[in-house]
């Protein structure tokens, strides 16, 4: 049985190599752009823009659970605020360079701010996240100087932000009319869900992966409520899905039919069933509800680690099925060349820029709370 | 010896290429600001050269010689005479009839050739149907040009105003603007919408020896400006259009000076039609009064600009 510092140390290995394996993509995609991509004009949004919603997505729930500590001061979630806060300081830039590297022109960014149009979804939200960055940033400096007094109405106003950017990117999604199964009212109702589903998995991972909580009779109540929460949130989760799915394919409409029959039977029907339903939603289910699993820490953080694969798969089963179907039949033949394709897997380029992100964010995580003093302490902001 | 002189007239020669493609393209420049500020003087121009039969080009319609006139020589009057017109009052239109289409796809060559598209970027594709089952077998060919719709869902979510419909009613993309999010890609009913991922089609070929068909004359003639939206665009390093949406403009740079667009000039079997609906006299106008016209995915309410002919 791995000691939890062996386990920590595995993981500081595993992200060091992810960085490593990330140098590759990181040189290829700042000195010759976009070539090496697999996303192009007719899929032309791929893993990048999926990674990008599952780390904000991330973010925004992270802060959503360190609310529950330092604006509902629910007692069992005591001490932990500051490492929801941390999972959305280091998740969020994940997110930023993400869809970062996705521009064709990111050195034009600023544009954004001094030239926006804020009727577009995608200027608001670039806004929004900023602010939300600000925000946690300022969240982070008022809880490690303990400033409970102006903490809280701060975090306040990131809540409410971090509600907004969540259902803003389903929005962002939804307002394709042209795009069947992406025009639902749903995603931006669901994305609020899936956000929060991410922010209790990860906490649940942190808990049990990282031992911050000292107290032990703390941590088993807290891991509990842990469990139980992430459990709802992935029946409900399942909800939205049945409702997603079986509107599409009763209501008939082929591009919906047809992008919900990719998710399911088609290329990426592997990725869904195994991945996204049975290793992230349904075995975690089982396992969470076992009644004696104090003692399993390792079993209980490996759920909340399945818990977040199955929610990045999901982001990808929202983004690839839905640039798939072509707008006009016979497109996809009518003029072949590069990054003309319906047909979509990420490139090495693309899946070694995931792996150096998501190294990063896992090496800024542990470095942050194995060095920073205000993480050592976890009863600190709890007395 | 000879080698040395042989790289020498290389060298000269290229650096005299250079100089007149310069001065050839300011001349070119110089001409088109000439001509788009001045749409009378275009309108003088054709008649003039309507008159002379002996230059080559032949007597437009309005020389009346009774035979039958070629539409392409009715619509460069037509479009001429749209031009004299302050701007918001023509409505610039696209018409295919289906029926004509041989699917040759000269247009979407063409349209490759005047606005140097790199790979993985097409204005004009030509899409392919066949129906029904043998003995009763059905097929077209179907040109998807931009719809340059008047409620176009591409242009509201842009997050930096760069594509928007511009005074002559053609859905524009600032170039310069552009970041490259491709959420007009997406938004697009139509997949009318491509990225410029930065490739050449020379990139990786063998350098051939000779000045003619080598690699390097093809490699110039890729990277040397085009003139969409009227401005130059040469490709170099990272620089505009790499990076961004592009899209078909209805060769608006052309229009300008009075020349019907690209596509339209080269269809062998003069399927495309192109002018001023607002002209009532105008063939566009005549041809989308008919029953037999229809617009892609007209359900949507973009109110698309290109109609068809079925």
């Amino acid at each position: 049985m791995l000691s939890q510092k062996n386990v920590k140390r595995f993981i500081y290995l595993l992200g060091i190599v992810a960085v490593v394996l990330g140098i590759y993509g990181f040189y290829s995609r700042l000195f010759f752009g976009e070539r090496d991509v697999n996303y192009g004009s007719y899929v032309n949004w791929g893993l990048w823009v999926a990674m990008y919603l599952f780390f904000a997505g991330m973010a925004a729930g992270s802060y959503m659970v360190a609310t529950l500590d330092y604006v509902f001061n629910l007692s069992a979630f005591k001490g932990t605020g500051k490492y929801g806060l941390w999972a959305a300081m280091v998740t969020l830039p994940g997110a930023l360079i993400f869809i970062g590297f996705d521009l064709g022109h990111m050195e034009r960014v600023w544009k954004v701010y001094l030239q926006p149009n804020f009727s577009s979804l995608l200027a608001q939200l670039v806004w929004s996240y900023t602010l939300f960055l600000i925000v946690t940033v300022t969240s982070l400096y008022f809880a490690m100087r303990n400033n409970l007094a102006l903490l809280k109405p701060i975090m306040v106003v990131g809540l409410v932000l971090a509600i907004f950017v969540s259902g803003g990117v389903g929005a962002l999604l939804g307002v394709n009319a042209s795009r069947a199964t992406l025009h639902t009212a749903m995603l931006p109702a669901q994305f609020p869900i899936l956000n929060l589903t991410s922010g209790v998995a990860l906490m649940l991972l942190i808990v049990n992966l990282f031992n911050v909580i000292s107290d032990e009779e703390q941590r088993n109540r807290l891991t509990r409520i842990l469990r139980y929460i992430l459990v709802v949130l992935i029946i409900v989760k399942a909800y939205f899905l049945w409702v997603d799915y079986s509107q599409a394919l009763y209501s008939g409409v082929p591009d919906a039919v047809d992008a919900v029959n990719l998710v399911l039977f088609g290329t990426y029907g592997w990725a869904f069933w195994i991945l996204q339903v049975g290793l992230g939603m349904v075995l975690p289910v089982i396992v969470l509800l076992q009644p004696n699993l104090s003692n399993k820490k390792m079993l209980v953080g490996l759920m909340g680690l399945l818990v977040l694969l199955g929610l990045a798969v999901a982001r990808t089963a929202i983004i690839f099925p839905a640039m798939a179907i072509p707008e006009l039949e016979g497109l996809a033949e009518a003029f072949t060349g590069p990054h003309l394709g319906y047909d979509y897997v990420p490139s090495l380029m693309e899946w070694s820029v995931t792996l150096g992100i998501v190294g990063l964010s896992t090496l800024a995580f542990l470095i942050g709370t194995d060095f920073i003093g205000f993480f050592k302490d976890s009863s600190e902001v709890a007395k | 010896m000879s080698d040395t002189n042989d790289v020498y007239d290389v060298n000269r020669r290229n650096f005299l290429k250079g100089l007149m493609g310069g001065a050839g393209a300011a001349a070119a420049i110089a001409a088109y600001e000439a001509l788009a500020e001045n749409p009378a003087a275009l309108l003088a121009q054709e008649t003039t050269t309507a008159a002379q039969s002996e230059d080559g080009l032949g007597p437009l319609s309005s020389a009346g010689d009774g035979g039958p006139v070629d539409v392409l020589e009715r619509m460069r009057v037509e479009l001429r005479r749209a031009l004299q017109k302050p701007t918001g009052e023509r409505r610039w239109v696209m018409v295919i009839d289906l029926r004509k289409c041989v699917g040759c796809h000269a247009c979407t060559i063409a349209c490759v050739a005047e606005n140097k598209l790199p790979p993985g970027v097409v204005y004009r594709p030509v899409i392919e149907e066949e129906w029904g089952t043998y003995p009763n077998v059905g097929r077209r060919f179907v040109p998807r040009p931009c719809m340059q719709c008047d409620n176009p869902p591409c242009t509201p979510v842009c997050p930096v105003n760069a594509t928007f419909k511009n005074e002559d009613g053609i859905v524009e993309v600032d170039y310069e603007q552009c970041i490259g999010c491709r959420a007009c890609l997406t938004a697009c009913p139509y997949g009318a919408r491509t990225s410029d991922f930065g490739l050449t089609y020379t990139e990786s070929t063998p350098v051939a020896a000779g000045l003619i068909a080598g690699r390097e004359t093809a490699d110039n003639y890729e990277r040397v400006a085009n003139f969409e939206y009227g401005r130059q665009y040469p490709r170099e390093g990272h620089h505009s259009p790499m990076g961004n949406a592009r899209k078909c403009h209805f060769c608006m740079h052309r229009i300008r000076v009075g020349e019907l667009p690209a596509c339209v000039t080269t269809c062998i079997g003069r399927a495309t039609l192109f002018g001023d609906a607002n002209d009532p006299d105008s063939l566009v106008s005549e041809m989308i009064a008919k029953p037999n016209v229809m617009r892609l995915k007209e359900e949507l309410g973009t109110e698309p600009r290109v109609y068809y002919l079925t």
